[in-house]
């Protein structure tokens, strides 16, 4: 690779501001129909299990059982916050305990 | 336009709620400044392409198609755009609510989106946030780890363990399920969850982890644009 590294640097710079702002310029042409604002809402949720179970699929039982309580400590405190940090310490309690 | 809130107030919650991000995300720009340093990146260019991409992954796999010699900027371009495809899906989802803070304002706050705050905000407007800071609040303490963090790890201060060792890989797993489980509230919510998660599995075993997020996120949207009842 013969290209200095400024030009480098705006490539991938431009690579990654397209991706932030494409998605939101767009959907500024798209009409948000009762239909398409109950697709926005859900997609969150969707993102959010789809890590989770990923990650839960990766994992071994120790990240298995932190991301249970997680859900579990989150009904319970109702702090999510809180019960993420919760899960973290768990899973590091857990693995330190040779999980 | 109307004027919405955007207000110094709303920037502070979001900076609250994102420090604990920003303690990962140190740890993981640390990471990532070692990767770099040892790529041959001194400390200026190292944190210049922190600053520039501003997304772990796409930066770990740019370092590292950079260390073969042979990538050319048509794939190190396309490289960061098949990993940070997911921005495309938050950015659509944000747009309702953050376009009425005018062009300038959206568009800044733009450049601090990340996996973990979006996640956040998302969350916030769920219960009601109005105020349309707050996005930027929840990016800056992490931009400021991740910047520093890279600092650090390519002077080759590795003063932290590593992050597995802390639990902080499963960070933002943890806060996704918190979340999730926090924005389930009626029974029609389940529905995203479900086909979510099968199809970020799904995806996962053909194509790998980064079309696994969009994949349960397109259709998780799908699922309930299908059900959605009433008027269209």
């Amino acid at each position: 690779m013969s290209e200095s590294f400024p030009v480098l640097l705006a490539v991938m710079a431009a690579a990654a501001f397209l991706c932030r702002v494409a998605g939101f310029t767009l959907m500024r042409f798209v009409p948000v129909s009762p239909r398409v604002e109950a697709a926005l809402r859900a997609t969150p949720l969707a993102v959010m299990a789809g890590i989770t179970a990923l990650a839960m699929q990766g994992g071994g039982l120790a990240e298995g059982l932190a991301l249970a309580s997680v859900v579990g400590l989150t009904l319970v405190l109702r702090s999510d916050v809180a019960a993420a940090l919760l899960g973290v310490a768990v899973v590091a309690l857990l693995r330190w305990a040779g999980l | 336009m109307s004027r919405v809130l955007f207000s110094f107030d709303g920037f502070r919650r979001g900076a609250r709620d994102g420090m604990p991000l920003a303690v990962s995300i140190f740890a993981y720009g640390v990471g990532f400044g070692l990767v770099a340093a040892q790529a041959g990146f001194g400390v200026g260019k190292a944190v210049a392409t922190s600053a520039a991409i501003y997304s772990g992954s796409a930066q770990l796999a740019a370092v590292n198609l950079l260390q073969t010699g042979e990538a050319t900027l048509w794939a190190l371009f396309a490289t960061i755009l098949v990993i940070n495809a997911r921005y495309l899906l938050f950015g659509a989802t944000l747009q309702p609510w953050l376009w009425s803070a005018g062009p300038l304002r959206a568009y800044g706050s733009l450049l601090l989106l990340g996996d973990a705050n979006w996640m956040m905000t998302m969350r916030a407007i769920r219960s009601g946030e109005v105020d349309r800071a707050y996005l930027a609040g929840t990016g800056t303490p992490v931009a400021v780890g991740w910047l520093s963090g890279t600092a650090l790890g390519a002077a080759a201060v590795s003063v932290l363990p590593r992050p597995e060792a802390l639990g902080f890989d499963l960070m933002l797993a943890c806060f996704a399920a918190a979340m999730m489980t926090a924005m389930t509230r009626t029974r029609a919510d389940l529905l995203p969850l479900a086909v979510g998660a099968g199809a970020a599995l799904a995806v996962f075993q053909v194509f790998g982890p980064a079309p696994a997020i969009i994949g349960a996120g397109l259709a998780g949207a799908a699922a309930a644009a299908l059900v959605h009842r009433g008027e269209t």
